[in-house]
């Protein structure tokens, strides 16, 4: 697998106007077939990582690069190279699920795919064929989640980034998505994703890294959490029994 | 890109059950205001030529030009009932003579006091009150609402600029709900011409104005709703703020500019104008009866010709001197009054342009000749007929008979030759014929509350689209 860093962060910090800081200098890094994981509850932080990748913040200091492009400077440049998967995926409720992958696709500059490409792509997400050209109107959450994944694989872009994907997933429709992000990790692609689900973070990660206050407390490879209770880590982290 | 956008922005109005159900009430509403309109000008030209023609029966039945009440009616003008304006509230009927101040009686309210209270359902109302809140309905939450359902973050995701994604916004929602709205007010101008309503070239350009003007209204609250869908996070904060506006625009404003305006410059009350020429009247009807008394006291009273013709001739130059003496008074306090309550209205016009709504009211009474002129304008060709008149009936009586001429005639058992005159002909009387206004005049009347509505509109929508370079994205 390509060992080149897709996605980047480095010492990335985000004070707002009111003095309140984010984000506390995290550096960590994504490479093509990696999924890294940002554990953390909730205003730890992880969502502004993400709004700095994605060019809806500016940093107060550090850089956030996709694909060797700094965010800040060229945003529309960057974005090119990165999908996403925000947490509320309602997408257009009077589109049906292919015209909705239509629309983001065109927008993503994959502009001359044709009907069958779309229902190729809504079945690697594992939408029933019924759902294709149905309104997203009558869609389960889950459901929307697949036509959400959908339009973050048909960019194909070499990095992606999924904000809490599986909250408010029943167990089996959970599991349907990490499978999918299995695929697509084995087709070289670099995953962020923020959780506060241990447990899926534990299955899916190659990288975890824990957040808390803005700050990015410890990274763990898959290698080394296969000996650590990752639960009790991740309590012992931000309650302070550990030193980052 | 901004095609893409565009493009879905396009559908996603249009594939919406909310556009849909309020489009359709829309042109409901919209048609069915055409139709009211038409079926009104019809009833309306019935009952105008109903009243000519029994005014024209009562004026065959007599002898003596003397003794003729004739009376005029306003004619109905066919865009008068797509705006209804203050055509109503004014009278359709003059007692017309030869001499004195003419006053207009029987108007619309007063023959039906329940369309007083209710008023009419004209295209006026529909574009006030409907397509208002028709914009209303899909500009609150044009862009808050794309980030509470997270799509927002999604497009921005991708290689999208701020400016072209708001141009789409305002663009897609003008053309999405602007278009649709023009087909069933085109197919109202269809319905115009089917149902046999006459309109002159100058009419139908006016009617255009008159669409183009509603349109410029709609967009104006739909870039105003989608600049504060700009500038307020949520959705339900935006959508009430756009209703209070719009309460303000539609309700407050226009009312509360009339009350204003009176406050600042005040204005005689018509009664009070009405009571001082009764006052007026009364005084010089005692001085005429007193100049008459002289005039008897002062010689014997014969039956001759001689005698006859000089009390003819005293009453000729009585009643010119009492009529010149009526019309400068008259004509005084007219003028004092009107200058009062020009004065009044520029103010409450000028206040009630803070409403957008007042605005396009202003300019669509001007486009369709039924603005608060238009008594005035009649009144001035009253007038001019009144001249034409009195010619007529010098000509065929030798004198402006008016109400305090006393007639001498002489009667025997045995009829006369001049007793047995023959009924009257009243094709002989001048024609009423309104002069219409020129459609320059008309244009110059509504240009600047239409060159208002084009300012309003590229304000909101320079508005929303800096509000939107500044909208928090997360």
């Amino acid at each position: 697998m390509d060992q080149t860093n897709i996605l980047e962060a480095q010492m990335l910090t985000k004070v707002y106007e009111d003095g309140l800081c984010a984000l506390d200098h995290v550096s960590f890094s994504v490479k093509a077939g990696e999924i890294f994981c940002l554990l953390g509850d909730n205003g730890a932080g992880k969502t502004t990582t993400i709004n700095l990748f994605l060019g809806f913040l500016n940093p107060t200091e550090g850089v956030a690069i996709i694909n060797g492009i700094d965010v800040a400077k060229d945003p529309l440049a960057a974005k090119q190279h990165v999908a996403y998967l925000s947490d509320v995926v309602m997408l257009y409720p009077n589109f049906t699920a292919r015209q909705n992958l239509d629309f983001f696709a065109r927008l993503g500059g994959r502009q001359n795919l044709k009907r069958d490409d779309y229902y190729n792509v809504l079945r690697q997400v594992g939408l029933q064929e019924k759902a294709f050209e149905q309104r997203l109107k009558g869609f389960s959450k889950g459901m929307r989640q697949k036509v959400g994944l959908a339009i973050a694989i048909v960019k194909e872009a070499p990095a992606i980034i999924l904000d809490e994907p599986t909250s408010g997933l029943d167990p089996k429709a959970a599991n349907e998505f990490l499978a999918i992000l299995h695929q697509l990790r084995a087709q070289g692609r670099a995953i962020l994703i923020s959780t506060h689900d241990i447990f899926r973070a534990k299955e899916i990660s190659d990288t975890v890294g824990i957040m808390s206050e803005g700050k990015l407390l410890a990274m763990k490879t898959r290698a080394e959490l296969e000996h650590e209770n990752l639960e009790k880590l991740y309590l012992d982290y931000i309650q302070g029994k550990v030193a980052a | 890109m901004l095609k893409i956008l565009l493009e879905k922005e396009l559908r996603d109005i249009i594939y919406s059950t909310k556009f849909a159900i309020t489009f359709a009430a829309a042109a409901v509403l919209v048609l069915l205001s055409f139709y009211v309109g038409i079926r009104n000008y019809h009833e309306s030209v019935r009952e105008f030529e109903a009243a000519k023609a029994t005014n024209a029966a009562s004026i065959a039945a007599a002898t003596d030009w003397r003794q003729v009440q004739n009376r005029v009616f306003r004619k109905p003008q066919p865009l008068e009932v797509l705006v209804n304006g203050v055509t109503n509230d004014v009278g359709r009927t003059t007692d017309m003579r030869a001499s004195g101040e003419l006053t207009l009686i029987n108007s619309r309210f007063s023959a039906d006091p329940l369309f007083a209270v209710f008023r009419f359902l004209d295209l006026n109302f529909v574009v006030i009150i409907v397509f208002s809140l028709f914009a209303i309905l899909f500009g609150y939450d044009a862009i808050n609402g794309e980030k509470e359902s997270g799509t927002l973050k999604l497009v921005f995701s991708n290689k999208v600029s701020r400016a072209s994604f708001i141009m789409s916004k305002l663009l897609g929602s003008v053309i999405a709900l602007g278009v649709p709205l023009l087909v069933p007010l085109l197919i109202g101008c269809l319905m115009l011409l089917g149902l046999g309503v006459p309109m002159s070239g100058d009419e139908w350009i006016q009617l255009g104005l008159l669409i183009f003007a509603g349109l410029l209204s709609f967009g104006v609250f739909l870039t105003l709703s989608i600049m504060i869908s700009a500038m307020v996070t949520r959705s339900s904060v935006s959508f009430l703020l756009s209703l209070v506006v719009w309460i303000f625009s539609v309700l407050i404003v226009p009312k509360g500019s009339v009350l204003l305006a009176s406050q600042i410059a005040s204005a005689p009350s018509m009664d009070a104008i009405e009571s001082q020429k009764r006052k007026f009247t009364a005084d010089q009807m005692t001085r005429r009866m007193a100049a008459m008394q002289q005039w008897f006291s002062s010689r014997s009273v014969g039956m001759d010709t001689s005698f006859t013709s000089k009390f003819a001739a005293f009453q000729d130059s009585s009643t010119k001197s009492f009529e010149k003496e009526r019309q400068e008074f008259y004509g005084r306090l007219n003028e004092d009054w009107r200058n009062k309550k020009d004065w009044q209205e520029q103010w409450a016009f000028g206040i009630s342009r803070v409403s957008p709504t007042a605005v396009f009211q202003i300019a669509a009474m001007n486009l369709s000749g039924t603005d608060v002129g238009m008594k005035f304008r009649y009144l001035k060709e009253l007038d001019r007929y009144q001249d034409s008149y009195a010619k007529f009936i010098q000509a065929k009586t030798g004198s402006t008979a008016d109400y305090m001429r006393v007639i001498i005639r002489r009667f025997s058992t045995a009829q006369s030759d001049e007793d047995k005159q023959k009924t009257l002909n009243p094709s002989e009387l001048p024609e009423f014929v309104v002069q219409p206004r020129p459609l320059g005049s008309t244009i110059a009347a509504s240009l600047f509350d239409l060159g208002l509505l084009v300012v309003l509109n590229a304000l909101f929508f320079g508005g929303a689209f800096f509000a939107f370079l500044r909208f928090d994205l997360r």
